[in-house]
């Protein structure tokens, strides 16, 4: 999170200042990346999606830092769903190695014992959840949205958004506490 | 079911206080997903969750900011300032005519859609380059002497082109031919050689000279006559002497008309002495 300078940065953005616009990049392209991880399988086409239409509507936005996060989340979770539907149209298309070991896929305890707790692995970890679980611990935890928030962009009411956080933290600890991660 | 939210042995080992109902763990997972920091005595699983969280919302990773470059060049091609006023005009205009095109096909009609007019500036820089061709043109046709007579001498008191040749075309007078100087203009004091009036004319003596005095033609000699007097540069039309009670002389379509018409001089009144004004 930028803080109290996002809003200079983003008057800068706004002015066509690319070095700001590049900090808000740097700050929000992680969370992002790890959020399209977990909802779709193209995560680094769809970011590149997102982020055209962020630098499209760039000038007419307007709001402070968690209303930017909202509105860009909010414009990923479109974007991976047109994904998500030209994906459905197309589904003779066959994966690659390369793009097959880049998908989320269930870590086993030795691996996830091995390394760090890195963002990757935890992101494949989250991905266990059920989908819904998963991009709502994602936009509460990674986007650092508060529940209204979150409520608005997945369409359900504050309630139960807290609700289905609640239960994912539990799976969540119940996949960790299996795996031993963290032991 | 144990609870509302979870199977039996859903979560195994889930050590947080109120673990079959739920309800009491909740400010903990809140905190948790917050990111705010746990009060001492929190189970270690939960301190455990609370880092694999923070782990999942950690600074960047290698590769993570791969797309940078990408971004950065689209926000350069499209940031405000470095998109030109032209291209935005353009813009304007393709979105203008997407909007016209789309509403013509909601309404059915087949029309093209309407070219918007052009910018001011262009306007005026048309006007302009067709008022020099036309200056330029005009300017050499005077020079030619090829322009209409009063046109013509305007542009010799003016440009110094050559005078008019009166009355006649320059064909004409290249091929040596006379003007028609009975068809020029006459000034008004222009004193008129008067013919001997008869007896019912002299007692008006006052009458306009423009109605009534009579040109001398080499035909007759002091008839009293009308004559169409059209100044003109160009050679006259056939003289056309007219005779009170005399049949006007028509085309051959009018002239089957079975009632000849007698063309009868019409002269006011007001202008016209009564004859015992002139014999007192």
């Amino acid at each position: 999170m930028i803080g109290a300078a996002f809003r200079v940065t983003l008057a800068s953005a706004q002015a066509g200042d690319e070095s700001a616009f590049a900090c808000l990049f740097r700050d929000v392209q992680p969370a992002l990346l790890r959020y399209l991880r977990v909802i779709a399988p193209e995560a680094e086409d769809v970011a590149g999606d997102t982020w055209l239409q962020v630098v499209a509507g760039l000038a007419g936005f307007r709001g402070g830092e968690q209303a930017f996060r909202a509105w860009l989340f909010t414009i990923a979770r479109h974007r991976a769903a047109d994904a998500g539907r030209s994906r459905a149209r197309r589904p003779a298309v066959p994966l690659t190695l390369a793009e097959a070991a880049e998908q989320p896929m269930s870590p086993d305890a030795a691996d996830l014992a091995l390394e760090a707790i890195s963002a990757r692995a935890v992101v494949a970890l989250v991905a266990e959840l059920p989908a819904d679980h998963a991009e709502i611990i994602m936009l509460r935890v990674v986007a650092g949205l508060d529940a209204v928030d979150v409520a608005r962009i997945v369409g359900k009411s504050p309630g139960a958004v807290r609700v289905t956080a609640h239960r994912a933290l539990r799976r969540l600890a119940g996949l960790v506490e299996r795996a031993g991660v963290t032991q | 079911m144990s609870g509302p939210d979870a199977l039996h042995g859903e979560m195994p080992g889930f050590p947080f206080p109120g673990r079959p109902g739920g309800e009491h763990d909740e400010p903990l997972l809140d905190m948790i997903l917050d990111r705010r920091p746990l009060p001492p005595g929190t189970p270690t699983e939960a301190h455990d969750l609370a880092r694999l969280l923070a782990a999942l919302a950690g600074p960047a990773e290698p590769g993570e900011l791969a797309g940078e470059a990408a971004a950065r060049t689209a926000f350069s091609r499209t940031s405000p300032a470095s998109v030109s006023l032209a291209a935005r005009r353009s813009a304007r205009y393709r979105r203008s005519a997407r909007h016209r095109s789309r509403r013509s096909a909601r309404h059915g009609s087949r029309r093209p859609p309407r070219r918007r007019s052009r910018p001011a500036r262009v306007r005026v820089g048309l006007a302009t380059a067709v008022a020099v061709a036309v200056a330029g043109l005009g300017a050499g046709a005077a020079y030619v002497g090829v322009l209409p007579g009063p046109i013509q001498l305007i542009a010799h008191a003016t440009v110094g082109a050559p005078a008019p040749h009166h009355g006649v075309p320059p064909s004409a007078a290249a091929q040596g031919a006379q003007p028609d100087t009975q068809h020029r203009l006459r000034p008004a004091s222009t004193p008129v050689p008067r013919p001997a009036r008869s007896a019912s004319t002299t007692q008006a003596p006052s009458a306009p000279a423009a109605l009534t005095s009579p040109a001398k033609t080499p035909h007759d000699g002091h008839r009293p006559a009308v004559r169409a007097c059209i100044y003109s540069p160009w050679p006259a039309p056939p003289r056309l002497t007219l005779e009170p009670g005399h049949p006007i002389p028509l085309p051959p379509k009018l002239a089957r008309c079975p009632k000849p018409v007698i063309w009868k001089p019409v002269i006011p009144k007001s202008v016209i002495p009564t004859a015992t004004a002139t014999a007192g």
